[in-house]
């Protein structure tokens, strides 16, 4: 247990500059600021003086900041004896956050990449990834630790829960434009964090295979107007710019989709009855889904669907084509 | 280029053992590390030792096929795992968490174990394969297992070895007697591809000059298209193999040819685009397949096969082709009929197996 005595300490005193034991990242809850205002700081700072005069914020940074923000002059702080070495404080400050609140991906990467100057890997995998709820590995590890150089903007959204940290993960070994620009996307349509890696990962083959950057995909022409296409719902948008992508990423798949929903409109199926080709077109088995509400008309049905199993567009529309040209698709 | 390893890591229980001293003998000064016991999956940071272990699993078992597409009935013998060739598109990278080659020294028991299978399965014809989870010849100058399999198969009345390689190490091939039982198979690909994909393989011309002189010396040749790769100018790549091909050798002596375009299961992917990042293997468009793994649009194989078969055919219209794991309905468009028209996969290479 570590000894400390109470203090009153000037605001003007803390050293705001030193964030060596500060794991918190995210903008002031507005209940802290009402709570310090309504009934007072109920549990004090935890600082630590340093040789200059100044004081080291160990615990509670936040409500440090939050009574700056309301214009106190002072408040009564517990004071660590300077002679307690840094990665004491440090676990001090890890230990006090984690026990009452789950740290963000941002502030679990803090603690990761802060307590990194002072322990092994295996031993900071060990001891603090189960801390954190994170499974422990080092490929998690890493990820974690990428987390620390995103922009402030990125950090921002992972804080405030706007970017998951799949996404984050996955952006995090983009170049620096391409990053931002899925962000811009992100932040301003609704796609679901599987969408979202989908998409990552198809603007990135896009990337490759065209040699662009995903900046430049994302800033296209086509994806602009869609983006920009405010009349219509922003979820209709979000999957209107999803198709456009998939369309572009498979060509030959999309042609083919297009071509089978042209065959099957010529094709004049009776009413109530639907051809469904198997996923991607990959396999033998395709499914005829008729729905009826009286045994005639299922008679009917079935009658119109045999005389067009005979006919030859039905069996050229299971079949493959060269829908594109191989120089259409490059080759 | 021919395998050398930078070290062996032997387990001691094995270190009598022939094969040991074959691969001692072969590499003369080379550190060895001395182990007890080596895992099932040790990681190694660099994948340039040889292990050898002794082997308590299966040494015969089926090929891991699916039972979504047609498969051949190939059995696999197992003496080792991994591959040092690097090829981008490579299966063994996610099958295998270990990079480093892996044999099995406890050959006798291998032995044992083929001949009891050979003895008391039902089947009435064996293809039995090592070169699925290595390169069938890669090490053979080390190991000369070759000098063991193909006298031994030689004399099986129902069974045949298929070599599988994508080297030019067939020296040891020559003085062997095999019965017309060892069958010695090629993967191919074009110049190009090879020098992109394939780069510590052996070139297009070295693979041709290999299956000539195993045809020279009575051979019976096999060689796969697989995986058939789609790149802008596949058709004039792949009609220049097969041009080269039928220079080197007479279609009369080549057993079959298998097509397979390229497939792998979804997490490969990843390790593709961090251990080969000049690969444009991932650039043509991927669909789930039936069993899982990624392939081309069913349109595009179909296109590859046609154009591959017409290529092929046209030169020996008696070329006994096959598709590798592939539905009917491809093989209908492609090939022109099912297995099933011809008795089942199994039953057409079986016949061609034993001519």
């Amino acid at each position: 247990m570590v000894e400390t005595e109470p203090c009153s300490i000037q605001l003007n005193k803390i050293d705001w500059n030193d964030t060596s034991c500060l794991i918190t990242y995210g903008p002031l809850p507005p209940k802290l600021l009402l709570s310090i205002q309504t009934v007072g700081l109920i549990e004090p700072p935890l600082v630590q003086g340093k040789k200059n005069g100044l004081f080291r914020i160990v615990c509670g940074g936040r409500r440090l900041a939050a009574c700056k923000k309301i214009g106190l002059d002072s408040l009564t702080c517990r004071v660590l004896p300077s002679s307690l070495e840094h990665q004491k404080c440090l676990r001090l400050s890890i230990y006090d956050n984690v026990a009452h609140r789950t740290l963000n991906p941002i502030e679990k990467s803090l603690v990761l990449a802060k307590m990194l100057d002072y322990l092994e890997k295996p031993q900071l995998i060990d001891e603090f990834m189960p801390l954190l709820d994170l499974e422990p590995s080092i490929t998690l590890f890493n990820r974690y630790l990428g987390l620390h150089d995103l922009e402030e903007v990125m950090l921002d959204s992972l804080a405030a829960g706007r970017l998951n940290e799949r996404i984050a993960f996955a952006l995090a070994t983009q170049k620096q434009g391409d990053r931002l620009a899925y962000l811009r996307l992100f932040e301003e349509l609704p796609f679901s964090v599987s969408v979202q890696e989908e998409l990552v990962e198809t603007v990135e083959d896009i990337a490759r295979k065209e040699n662009l950057t995903g900046e430049q995909i994302l800033s296209s022409k086509e994806l602009r107007a869609l983006r920009q296409a405010s009349k219509r719902p922003a979820r209709q948008r979000a999957q209107e710019i999803r198709k456009h992508l998939q369309a572009r990423r498979n060509p030959r798949l999309t042609a083919r989709k297009e071509r089978f929903a042209r065959e099957a409109r010529d094709l004049g199926l009776p009413s109530g009855v639907r051809l469904v080709p198997p996923p991607y077109f990959e396999g033998p088995k395709w499914i005829l889904e008729c729905t009826f509400e009286r045994a005639e008309e299922l008679a009917s049905r079935l009658r119109h669907m045999a005389q067009l199993a005979d006919q030859p567009e039905l069996q050229g529309m299971m079949e493959s084509k060269s829908d594109i040209s191989s120089r259409e698709v490059g080759n | 280029m021919t395998y050398h390893p930078e070290k062996l890591v032997i387990e001691e229980e094995v270190a009598g053992s022939p094969l040991v001293r074959s691969i001692l003998a072969g590499l003369p000064g080379i550190p060895v590390q001395w182990v007890d016991r080596l895992g099932e999956e040790r990681k190694s940071e660099t994948g340039n030792a040889l292990e050898i272990v002794k082997f308590k699993g299966r040494f015969v078992k089926a090929c891991p096929g699916t039972r979504f597409y047609n498969c051949c009935g190939y059995q696999i013998l197992n003496f080792g795992n991994q591959c040092s060739l690097g090829c981008s598109y490579c299966i063994l990278q996610a099958y295998f968490s270990n990079p480093n080659l892996r044999l099995f020294a406890n050959i006798d028991e291998m032995m044992q174990e083929l001949r009891e299978h050979l003895r008391n399965s039902p089947r009435a014809v064996h293809r039995i394969g090592t070169g699925e989870f290595t390169d069938s010849l890669l090490l053979d100058h080390l190991t000369r297992l070759s000098e063991l399999l193909v006298p031994f198969f030689a004399k099986q009345p129902n069974a045949v070895l298929e070599l599988k390689t994508k080297t030019a190490q067939v020296d040891l091939l020559e003085k062997l007697d095999h019965g017309g039982r060892t069958i010695v198979a090629w993967s191919l690909n074009p110049p190009e591809v090879i020098d992109r994909e394939e780069t510590t393989a052996s070139s297009l011309k070295e693979r041709l000059e290999a299956a000539r002189r195993c045809q020279g010396w009575g051979y019976r040749l096999a060689f796969h298209f697989d995986p058939l790769l789609a790149y802008p100018k596949w058709k004039e790549g792949y009609g220049e193999v097969v041009d080269r091909l039928f220079s080197a050798v007479d279609p009369d002596g080549i057993v079959w040819i298998s097509l397979g375009t390229l497939r792998f299961m979804p997490s490969l992917k990843v390790t593709i685009r961090h251990r080969h990042p000049l690969s444009i293997i991932l650039d043509e468009e991927f669909v789930p397949g039936l069993d899982g793994k990624l392939r081309y649009f069913r349109d595009l194989r179909v296109e590859m096969y046609s154009h591959l078969k017409e290529l092929l055919l046209s030169v020996h219209k008696d070329l006994c082709l096959y598709l590798c794991m592939e539905s009917n309905d491809v093989w209908r468009e492609a090939l022109g009929f099912t297995p099933a028209d011809r008795g089942g996969l199994s039953a057409m290479l079986d016949r061609q197996a034993l001519f």
